[in-house]
């Protein structure tokens, strides 16, 4: 190992990250630190606290979702049930997003090699790589443990959640080192290992839904459940975090010496010789950059969605106990339930569908920045078409995984199709933040990426917000918190209007702006 | 402007990018037909004209006009008519060169099947199958150069296009420009490369600070600059230092040399006749010294 200079990447990479890391820690611990103060009042008797987790345990969507509640009488597993299972994707991509950012993007990119060629030692650039993301993971871990323990949650389970976290991260980087020596592609490195967590976090929904409940001891997204943080813990399972991420780095450093910098194990497949004549013009370019994620986001949008979907008709069954079923009939009986829940989970996937539009943008910022926008409007692309190609694909991609949902909401839910206009009903609020990131794109490319602080600012408003009691107008600021509430409610068409007229004229600006704009 | 317009015609462009003056009073004028050599030192402002006259960046006063146009606004009818390699060719990563080529045909409006791609292909000797992440900087350049060279344009627009090209294929490069200017086409070829430009430019603009110190053919710039001149005298070495338009004199025993205005060269002769000249060499300046000169004159 020549890790000489390990030090100064380390302060670079963190440095480079200090936006991205500190937004990224925040949000995940507001979240945690808003379900932890919620749940204390929520569940204030431990009947009610095992009514609800026994609620939650008997509903297989619920269980493939969050997993299991082992202890239902625990208030701190019980709070924490999102967090420890689901949320865990979220740290452990973190984690992928750093790594993979300092190592494959560096190399494909060539800056690895002006890099390698100073007086670093080899393996340096990617023991900070990975030393960034553990520190992170750390960092994450241990704040979370805090919020827990500052919420009022016990000290011991809150630390071992915090450890499990930190776990989890280590994991991630983990996959991520090993998929950046795979294949000489950053776009295929995330796709690899995103694929691997998704997999990873299959087998523990098929092990905790099914009788084959060994297979979640397989997955380090089963562990956290398994560790049993909030009561008599398996503390020794923590070492199957350090054991399995210590085997996927060691696995990846000896792949890393068997191979030259900026290549992959895996065979660069050779491309057509000869364009299709359907790849024509910059629509159809800006198609083709898209398409590969469009299918992924497709087929995750249909089954995030009929997972959803299929808790819906459970929902009544759950809280059908005598005291709760005076509720549910005070709030309108079980259908109104039903619809309530069908607008939550419209909600949170019209906000991830949001990402796949923002990243379109983002990725056009990339093009400019790298010089083949120059390259495409020197030919006779006109900017309008460019722009156009831009916006459509995130408008027209997004607006096609809200119809995917609806439709994957729907089959799962199976009983009727209501669920459909839930989901596109959430089109305008999307639009809006996606017109507000063309426009930044128009602005100046670089302003680009702040369309993702935008999302993550609305999405904690949305999340947080209301749980720590923010007032209305802040609120407000989010688009998402004007969507009529359909089909819990009745459908209103004035903010549906108002929302895809601000999108207009926020476009119509951009438009102005674009034409006017130096390039690159 | 009159008459037929010229492809480039730019006077007194000024692009200032906040405090910094990129270009400051720029001049350029290219005529039909004409392989015109762009020279000046890395960010003296070549790739900022160039982004000017390609309708990427707008200027701050002045005028340009490519075929007569504006290229803001007429953007895409210019374009039509052109090609363009950039100095620092960017690819597609997953798309293969031959689709990257075929779609910047198409992108100029230019169906790929009729046109001399995959002779360029051969002569360039590149694998059309890459993908765009795997190509060095040179067989980048080469994606660009085929996709610029494959069909007839009226204008080729190089930025520095042989950067990170071997000299063979180098010499295929100064092969393709001389085809294109056999058969019309005008090219603006930027560049820092001095013996590229002197084989191919008709004539040379050059330019330091954003401003145009120089322009003209490379006849013409010989012509106002000196030739040095070398000589061995069989006798004693008379005095020359009081020669009107003699520089530079240098004796070495009976060796001298010396630079020569055009205008001093008769007397300078004269005193090397009287003084029995044995041998006498004169060469025209190298277009490397005429850019030493045109920078050091104005800074």
């Amino acid at each position: 190992m020549n890790l000489m200079g390990t030090g100064l990447l380390l302060r670079f990479a963190l440095r480079r990250d200090r936006v991205l890391v500190s937004a990224w820690v925040l949000v995940l611990l507001a979240t945690v630190a808003a379900s932890a103060a919620a749940a204390g009042p929520l569940y204030a008797t431990e009947a009610e606290r095992v009514a609800a987790a026994e609620a939650l345990d008997a509903s297989p969507a619920i269980v493939a979702l969050y997993g299991p509640i082992l202890d239902t009488t625990s208030l701190g597993e019980l709070s924490m049930a999102k967090m420890t299972v689901l949320y865990a994707v979220f740290v452990a991509f973190m984690s992928v997003v750093l790594v993979r950012r300092h190592t494959r993007v560096e190399e494909e990119t060539g800056r690895a090699e002006l890099v390698g060629a100073t007086a670093v030692g080899a393996d340096a650039p990617t023991a900070a790589a990975v030393l960034e993301a553990a520190l992170a993971s750390l960092l994450l871990g241990v704040l979370a443990a805090v919020a827990d323990i500052a919420c009022g949650l016990p000290v011991v389970g809150s630390l071992l959640f915090g450890a499990s976290w930190t776990g989890i991260g280590l994991v991630g980087a983990g996959i991520a080192l090993l998929a950046a020596q795979l294949s000489s592609s950053a776009r295929s490195v995330g796709f690899l290992a995103s694929a691997t967590i998704g997999a990873l976090y299959l087998l523990r929904v098929v092990g905790d839904t099914t009788s084959a409940s060994w297979l979640s001891w397989l997955t380090p997204f089963g562990w956290g459940t398994q560790l049993s943080a909030w009561s008599q813990p398996r503390v020794w399972l923590l070492l199957g975090y350090l054991l399995l991420a210590g085997a996927l780095a060691v696995g990846a450093l000896a792949l890393r010496r068997r191979r030259d910098l900026g290549s992959g194990v895996l065979p660069d497949r050779p491309g057509p010789a000869v364009g299709s004549p359907r790849l024509r013009d910059a629509a159809a370019l800006v198609v083709r950059q898209q398409a590969t994620a469009l299918v992924g986001w497709t087929v995750g949008i249909a089954v995030i969605g009929a997972l959803m979907g299929s808790i819906v008709p459970s929902i009544g069954d759950l809280l059908d106990t005598d005291r709760t079923r005076a509720i549910v009939e005070a709030m309108g009986g079980v259908g109104r339930l039903q619809d309530s829940l069908v607008f939550a989970i419209a909600s949170v996937v019209a906000v991830v569908i949001t990402f796949f539009g923002i990243g379109a943008v983002t990725r056009a910022a990339g093009e400019e920045h790298d010089g083949r926008t120059e390259t495409v409007l020197a030919t006779a692309t006109s900017r309008r078409l460019l722009l156009l190609a831009v916006g459509g694909s995130a408008v027209l991609g997004s607006t096609w995984l809200l119809l995917v949902a609806g439709v994957a909401t729907a089959l799962g839910r199976g009983d009727g199709f209501g669920a459909v206009g839930a989901s596109l009903v959430q089109a305008p609020a999307v639009w809006l933040v996606l017109a507000l990131s063309l426009l930044l794109l128009s602005v100046r490319s670089r302003w680009a990426v702040a369309g993702w602080a935008l999302l993550a600012l609305f999405v904690t408003v949305g999340q947080v917000g209301p749980g720590v009691g923010l007032p209305d107008w802040v609120l407000g600021l989010s688009p998402f918190h004007h969507v009529p509430r359909y089909p819990a409610e009745v459908f209103t068409w004035p903010p549906e209007v108002v929302m895809t007229a601000v999108s207009a004229v926020a476009l119509l600006a951009a438009w102005t702006r674009y034409r006017s704009r130096d390039i690159g | 402007m009159a008459g037929v317009s010229n492809p480039i015609e730019v006077h007194g462009l000024v692009k200032t990018f906040g405090r910094t003056r990129a270009l400051d009073g720029l001049d350029l004028e290219l005529v039909p037909g004409e392989v015109h050599g762009f020279l000046g030192p890395n960010g003296a402002g070549k790739s900022t004209t160039i982004r000017v006259l390609l309708g990427l960046l707008g200027s701050d006063a002045g005028t340009a006009t490519v075929f007569g146009l504006d290229p803001w606004r007429d953007a895409t009818e210019i374009h039509r008519r052109l090609a363009y390699v950039p100095g620092d060719v960017s690819l597609w990563p997953n798309l293969s060169g031959g689709e990257t080529i075929d779609l910047l045909l198409r992108m100029r409006g230019i169906d790929p099947r009729g046109t001399r791609r995959d002779e360029l292909l051969q002569r360039f000797e590149l694998d059309p199958t890459k993908k765009g992440r795997a190509y060095s900087k040179g067989n980048r350049q080469k994606v660009a150069l085929v996709a610029a060279f494959a069909a007839p344009v009226d204008l080729l627009v190089l930025d520095e296009p042989t950067s990170g090209l071997d000299p063979l294929m180098e010499q295929v490069f100064n092969e393709c420009v001389a085809e294109h200017g056999a058969a019309g086409t005008t090219v603006l070829l930027s560049s820092h490369i001095l013996s590229e430009v002197e084989r191919l430019a008709d004539r040379v603009t050059i330019i330091r600070g954003g401003r145009t110190v120089e322009s003209g053919t490379l006849d013409e710039l010989r012509h106002l600059r000196r030739n040095r001149v070398r000589a061995e005298v069989a006798g004693k070495v008379p005095d020359l230092s009081r020669l009107e338009g003699v520089h530079d004199l240098d004796v070495d025993g009976r060796v001298v040399s010396a630079s020569v205005e055009p205008a001093g060269l008769p007397g300078l002769l004269a005193a090397l006749t009287a003084a029995g000249v044995l041998s006498l060499t004169s060469t025209p300046p190298t277009l490397e010294e005429l850019f030493l000169d045109a920078y050091r004159s104005t800074s």
